[in-house]
């Protein structure tokens, strides 16, 4: 029987370092930037009604906030949330298409050169996309911010 | 809940968050320019807008409940055991809960709040 003693630290076992497994990988360190991100958020868009103690809509808070946020460092994590959050997404739909066998071949007799039938399908390719939509995205509102 | 019902949550959130995050994204610099997206009239605007103002409360709870639920799902593969299993539920509940009402008390002050 198969055992999972390594829990967490398994996840980057050098072993059987298949795309696939990359791609499960990056799912989950880019799913926990994006909570991180998301709580921080809240954290300070909370000051467009004055912070944790304010009472209403706050012109002057909104500016101190802006004034900790807008800068290179603020925009670049800004960027960087955009190439983790467009990777999850995509890279997201695909695992609920697989999670319903949408983009799986049925499963068939291994044949030479033994690859798994199930999984040459668009499936592997949509990890690709997630990747390159991911850069694209990260580029384009890289040319927003600093542009 | 069972685990197999929590799992459909997470993508029934996932697919939710997928669209109401794109719409989030495309208004702050591709439909509205990044400087005014973030200029308090326009915030004022958006949060004063019922179908805006709304949308911004459902993307709040449907991301959190899919990024507290992730954080949940990693924590109990992480380590396994009763005891465990029950804290990190009920304190992964509490924590989700509590950051819902704080974004919540932003949105309804933002919404009818006085001015200043």
């Amino acid at each position: 029987m198969a055992t999972n003693k390594r829990g967490v630290s398994g996840w980057l076992n050098p072993v059987h370092l298949n795309i696939e497994r990359w791609a499960y990988v990056f799912q989950r360190v880019t799913g926990l930037a994006v909570l991180a991100y998301v709580v921080g958020h809240i954290g300070d868009t909370s000051f467009f009604v004055g912070g944790p103690f304010g009472e209403g809509p706050s012109a002057s808070s909104w500016s101190l906030d802006l004034g900790v946020t807008e800068n290179i460092l603020g925009h670049f994590v800004l960027v960087m949330v955009v190439l983790v959050v467009v990777y999850h997404g995509i890279n997201g739909m695909r695992l609920i298409l697989a999670e319903y066998g949408v983009i799986f071949e049925k499963p068939a007799r291994p044949e030479y050169p033994y690859k798994a039938k199930s999984l040459r399908t668009i499936q592997r390719h949509l990890i690709w996309v997630a990747i390159i939509g991911a850069i694209l995205a990260a580029l384009y509102s890289g040319g927003i911010l600093f542009g | 809940m069972r685990e197999s019902t929590m799992m459909q949550l997470q993508y029934v959130t996932a697919v939710l968050a997928i669209g109401l995050v794109t719409v989030h994204l495309l208004m702050q610099g591709v439909l509205v320019p990044y400087g005014e997206a973030v200029s308090f009239q326009q915030v004022l605007s958006v949060y004063r807008n019922a179908v805006d103002g709304a949308l911004l409360e459902i993307l709040l709870i449907v991301i959190l409940a899919h990024g507290f639920n992730g954080l949940r799902i990693i924590l109990l593969e992480w380590r396994q055991g009763a005891g465990w299993t029950k804290g990190v539920n009920w304190v992964i509940l509490l924590v989700a809960l509590a950051m819902i009402a704080y974004g919540t008390r932003t949105v309804i002050l933002a919404a009818t709040g006085q001015v200043s």
